[in-house]
């Protein structure tokens, strides 16, 4: 609790107290202007996807002389987002299921069972965090190429899924190892084998912690651009940010279709984001603390 | 089945369909890669076995070098400039009122963007004709200041790094703010009554209760910085002429620009290396540390 010897100092430094009040209104001030300047790229950004291309050169800060939905529904078909956005729905959610399952069934063994190579998996799952993604690049290519899975969307969910596990299993198991021992002796004693236990009680339980790996796993895969810019050329099968990266080299093409279609790909995220808050920040702490 | 053998039979059957893709897509490609290494090929017809050769290339390219030197600058901006930007916002946003929890995420906001939705943006920020920077410039009558920011090689390194902090403030303002709540109330009341107040208690007793948790902050600036390879790629893709190349860039345009599968395997293994070395050097310095305290 917080005791505080009020009166000696309060009347004492009675001036510091109003200098202390003003520091703390410019504190706020340059913290709101501060928090301003981190949001201004992405309200700029979706200010300006409504403006057309003269009103984007003239008048940069401003907002649209008049505002332009078309430029959306363009985005849309001309720039091809709305595959690019159906391919990156897919990829995403089968990885994310994937994960999911594949990542809790090895944490839920991990975590509650004893056997003699717990210490060595549980260790080369750690060591897969150290791992530069970028470093992979090369030797991906060249396996997805003999296994002929180049351009396929197992080329991309297949690397996702492996690169997810080891922060998967990471949290997970950290939830799991909490549950009294008396859990699955109650269910043994029902009768209940380990897939009955693991679907039926473990998975439930694990929700919290499930749904932080699910919406890490969103995030890394709903986002990622190295993985598709390798593995994936035909234009079918591009996601949001390949599609999107078509955009880089184009110097003097159609701006207000690029900014259109950059907001077409960022409104998923923030609307993930604005739901999920809390559980994004405590999970990418989580994550990188490991990694 | 005795219990035995159906829950050994649970273990494996469990364990395997994880550790098969790890297996398979994580560790594999790093000893695959260090395997191609040692051949010249095109990725078409026959690899040549040429030993150590592209090894040595790399270790002999002054562009592999300013590459890693460039990985570094990155370390630098998330070092100064990420730790100190979110240690300060997280001492002024340690409490949890509406208004602070807003604040914080505002500031981390960019990091749930794609780094190609960053590096477009910028790419605007930035752009030397209709770039808002170069406009903001002359409409405050400071047009002597314009630079070409992503299209001069003496400049463009330097530009890379506002993009990169903004992007990553968050995670540190997170674990900043986390270490600040977990110090014990006592503590706040100890430094009341001893008179320490604003600066004398952040640097006597604040500061020295959280180095812990900047060590951590730094050793991750060191392993994120590897990690740098989109939005510089949607940038600049390493230009101009290789001055914001890194290691993942280098390694890229390599391998898929000029074709030569063999030296980009080598590149990779490289990297590898490298970022352990990286994070095991850091790990051992702040260990060390440690013990001398």
């Amino acid at each position: 609790m917080h005791t505080k010897p009020i009166p000696m100092s309060s009347s004492a430094r009675g001036g510091s107290i109003v200098i202390r009040k003003m520091g703390r209104g410019a504190t706020w001030c340059m913290l709101t202007f501060y928090a301003l300047l981190t949001l201004y790229p992405l309200i700029w950004l979706f200010v300006s996807a409504f403006k057309d291309n003269q009103d984007f050169f003239s008048r940069p800060f401003g907002l649209p002389s008049s505002w332009h939905f078309d430029n959306f529904s363009r985005a849309w078909k001309v720039a091809g987002m709305d595959i690019a956005l159906l391919n990156s729905a897919i990829v995403t959610s089968v990885s994310l299921v994937l994960t999911v399952l594949i990542g809790s069934l090895a944490a839920f063994i991990l975590s509650r069972f004893h056997f003699r190579l717990k210490g060595a998996v549980m260790g080369l799952f750690l060591i897969g965090m150290l791992i530069p993604v970028h470093s992979t690049l090369v030797p991906l290519f060249i396996m997805m190429k003999e296994m002929s899975l180049l351009d396929t969307y197992a080329a991309l969910v297949l690397p996702y899924i492996a690169f997810e596990l080891p922060i998967a299993i990471f949290i997970i198991s950290a939830y799991m190892t909490t549950f009294p021992k008396e859990l699955e002796e109650a269910a043994t004693i029902d009768g209940a084998g380990y897939w009955s236990i693991f679907c039926r009680i473990m998975l439930p339980l694990s929700m919290p912690a499930i749904s932080t790996v699910a919406v890490l796993g969103f995030l890394r895969f709903w986002n990622d651009f190295a993985f598709p810019l390798v593995l994936i050329n035909k234009p079918s099968l591009k996601t949001l940010p390949l599609s999107l990266s078509i955009f880089a080299d184009g110097y003097g093409t159609d701006y207000s279709l690029t900014l259109a279609a950059l907001t077409i790909s960022v409104i998923p995220t923030i609307i993930i984001y604005l739901i999920f808050q809390e559980q994004i920040m405590k999970g990418m702490l989580a994550g990188s603390v490991k990694g | 089945m005795t219990t035995a053998a159906r829950t050994r039979a649970f273990i494996i059957a469990g364990l395997l369909p994880a550790l098969i893709l790890y297996l398979l897509f994580v560790v594999v490609p790093v000893f695959w890669s260090s395997y191609y290494g040692f051949f010249s090929w095109k990725g078409i017809g026959e690899m040549k076995f040429i030993g150590l050769d592209n090894y040595t290339e790399v270790l002999k390219d002054e562009i592999f070098w300013k590459s890693f030197v460039n990985n570094l600058y990155i370390v630098a901006y998330s070092v100064f400039g990420q730790v100190p930007i979110a240690l300060l916002l997280a001492i002024v946003l340690a409490r949890n009122s509406w208004y602070q929890r807003f604040l914080r995420a505002s500031i981390f906001m960019p990091m749930v963007l794609s780094s190609v939705v960053i590096g477009l943006i910028w790419g605007y920020i930035y752009h030397p004709q209709i770039g808002i920077l170069n406009f903001l410039l002359d409409s405050l009558g400071l047009s002597s200041w314009k630079l070409g920011w992503l299209s001069d090689p003496k400049v463009a390194m330097y530009s890379i790094g506002p993009p990169i902090i903004w992007a990553n403030i968050g995670p540190y303002l997170i674990l900043f703010i986390a270490a600040l709540q977990n110090i014990p109330g006592e503590m706040d009341d100890a430094a009341q009554i001893d008179g320490a107040t604003g600066l004398r208690k952040l640097f006597q007793i604040t500061l020295p209760m959280i180095w812990g948790t900047i060590k951590v902050a730094i050793i991750l600036c060191i392993s994120g910085s590897l990690k740098a390879f989109d939005l510089i790629f949607i940038m600049t893709r390493g230009g101009p002429a290789n001055s914001t190349e890194l290691l993942a860039t280098y390694m890229y345009n390599n391998t898929f620009n000029i074709f030569r599968y063999g030296y980009g395997s080598a590149v990779s293994t490289s990297i590898v290396i490298i970022s352990l070395l990286l994070i095991a050097g850091s790990q051992f310095l702040m260990n060390r540390n440690k013990n001398v305290a």
